[in-house]
């Protein structure tokens, strides 16, 4: 383990962590009021795309905004799917990452300037560092101390219960979408200012890791960051084990790339305690 | 039709012609591509024959499941895993028994890579959606892992495993290039008859429908739902490893990294528009060879980027999903 720096893993992984807090920060609103939301990985894809085609075009601010919109706009089709329509959950959230994926290469393909050389202007490190670590402590004060918050656990418990004490369960999902859009635009905005560029598909699963995380942190705020950092942590590990040897033997990035899922996989066994699911997912 | 259906139909058909208008292609223009390069030429049959396949069988996969009232999201993982399985069976044995091996044991590994879902689905009370996106996100980086490394084939500079030998394929049923029309066609629509048969004539068939349709009046009728669940979990995922199998010995004719180009994704969308009858599994699958095919024609034709077909069939599938909800609802 010659080659094992501790100062670059502890410098990588807070990056790498990064768009997974937001993302399931996005996931823990949405869930927390009661709608199932597998389409965190659309929604960051297709601010990536949105987040660096507007950058170029109007600068960076303009550029979160039109990243932070375009997953506003599939969570709101979510919204309206799942509550006006009532389609099931997973069916809106599946089509939503397929219709991500297409719309993103789509826009990529035919509107990005391909004679430009560079890298798109971006916004500071710092701001996404602040944000994204910031969230989970507001999430958790806003579910904890206040009214809305109180509300929105309320409505993902007990919709029915909720509607009896007069909160409108609708509503309050509606709200807790729109957040899920801006945290996962904000992700999927960091991403691309990361990276440079964007490339098809480039959110490379992060999405469900985020969700495998809001799982394993019992859809609380604080431990749900917390298997963020840890899952971050793992992923620069990996990085920097790519190629050197552990106990005399190379062990495969992918196994290390496998690790959250079937972390998550353990959890949903009921194997790391009880199962913690917000009861009134998915009901009406 | 009521008007909040038209407004959803309004709105997708809007975003699918508005996109082609943003970039100066007619609408019908596009359309016409679409036929002519899916369904226009034998050559063209023939890929939409081969791309049919896989959807069919994987639709039947999930079909089974939805009838049985579970989401096999892990179809997409199931066949990777029944593909490289298959991938390395046959090449290892080669000949018709090679291929008998490769069919079963993807088949067996598909089935495997379901279980932990189906297992905790019924006795943990986990969400199947949320344990097979882990299962198919972990066969992604196994699969990718295995051909990488102990399969691949030497000397080679792509992830790949070696090439089958002619001996080890699915035979063509019809060859007269350009169309060619493989075994694997006929056996994946002896499949879709084979589950409405089982479906309706048999006991375990009435028991999953039962389960599917109402788990608490299926337990107080002396069904032991936790066991039909797993069976139901175990038989989608058997047949979404043989549809990998089937995928490697009649077209690929080996396993490489990015195997799928997302099928069991779209065989969601293919379950959910065949409706109430297995039937409706083949139409659904032909639309679906029909627009990725014909994607792919005008991609290279009107340099329309393939990814105008994610957006077409993720609308198509949010439109069925409304519209079926509607339909239920009001036999209900």
């Amino acid at each position: 383990m010659g080659s094992f720096d501790l100062i670059l893993l502890l410098k990588t992984a807070p990056g790498l962590s990064l768009a997974l807090l937001l993302a399931a920060m996005g996931g823990l609103t949405s869930e927390r009021s009661g709608i199932i939301n597998i389409a965190l990985e659309g929604k960051m894809l297709i601010s990536c795309c949105v987040t660096a085609l507007m950058s170029v075009a109007f600068g960076p601010w303009i550029g979160l905004l039109g990243g932070i919109g375009a997953a506003v706009v599939l969570a709101m089709l979510h919204a309206v799917l799942t509550q006006m329509y009532r389609v099931d959950h997973i069916v809106s959230g599946m089509a939503i990452n397929i219709i991500a994926f297409g719309a993103s290469n789509f826009l990529d393909k035919k509107f990005t300037d391909i004679n430009r050389t560079g890298e798109i202007p971006q916004l500071p490190f710092e701001f996404y560092y602040v944000a994204a670590f910031a969230l989970p402590l507001v999430l958790w004060l806003y579910l904890r101390r206040t009214k809305g918050g109180l509300r929105l656990w309320a409505v993902g418990n007990d919709p029915d219960k909720a509607r009896q004490m007069g909160v409108d369960p609708v509503k309050v999902r509606y709200l807790a979408l729109l957040a899920t859009g801006v945290f996962c635009g904000l992700a999927g905005a960091w991403l691309v200012t990361n990276a440079g560029r964007f490339v098809d598909g480039m959110t490379a699963g992060r999405g469900f890791i985020a969700l495998a995380a809001l799982i394993l942190g019992g859809w609380r705020p604080i431990p749900a960051a917390l298997a963020c950092i840890a899952f971050g942590l793992l992923d620069s590990i990996q990085l920097q084990l790519q190629g050197s040897k552990l106990l005399g033997a190379g062990i495969p990035s992918q196994f290390w790339n496998s690790l959250p899922y079937l972390a998550t996989l353990i959890a949903l066994a009921g194997l790391l305690g009880r199962n913690r699911a917000p009861a009134g997912l998915g009901k009406p | 039709m009521n008007w909040k259906l038209a407004i959803l139909i309004v709105a997708a058909l809007g975003v699918v012609i508005g996109a082609l208008i943003a970039i100066g292609v007619a609408p019908s223009d596009a359309f016409l591509q679409i036929l002519k390069g899916s369904v226009g030429t034998p050559g063209a049959i023939g890929r939409t024959l081969r791309e049919t396949t896989p959807l069919l069988i994987l639709g039947v996969a999930v079909f089974l499941g939805l009838r049985g009232g579970l989401f096999n999201i892990g179809v997409e993982g199931q066949f990777l895993i029944g593909a490289c399985v298959a991938a390395s069976l046959g090449l290892k044995v080669p000949g018709i028994l090679g291929v008998l091996l490769a069919i079963v044991g993807g088949a067996i590994a598909g089935a495997l890579w379901a279980f932990p879902a189906g297992w905790i689905k019924a006795y943990r009370g986990g969400h199947e959606v949320i344990s097979t996106i882990m299962l198919n996100n972990i066969a992604f980086h196994l699969t990718t892992g295995l051909v990488a490394g102990p399969l691949k084939a030497p000397g080679q500079q792509s992830t790949t495993t070696a090439t089958l030998t002619d001996s080890t394929k699915l035979p063509m049923l019809y060859s007269a290039p350009p169309l060619t029309i493989n075994i694997a066609l006929i056996f994946a629509l002896a499949l879709v008859a084979a589950l409405a048969l089982w479906l309706k004539r048999t006991v375990a068939g009435y028991e999953l429908n039962a389960v599917g349709a109402n788990p608490k009046a299926a337990q107080f009728a002396g069904v032991d739902v936790r066991k039909v669940t797993v069976w139901t979990m175990l038989a989608s995922g058997a047949i979404g490893g043989l549809a990998g199998s089937c995928q490697v010995l009649a077209y690929e004719h080996r396993f490489y990294e990015g195997f799928s180009p997302g099928y069991g994704f779209d065989a969601l969308g293919v379950a959910l528009l065949a409706g109430s009858s297995p039937w409706g599994v083949v139409p659904a699958a032909g639309l679906f060879g029909i627009l990725s095919t014909g994607s792919s024609f005008i991609s290279a034709a009107l340099q329309i980027p393939k990814g105008l077909n994610g957006v077409l069939i993720g609308l198509i599938i949010i439109v069925f999903a409304a519209f079926r909800y509607r339909r239920s609802r009001s036999n209900g």
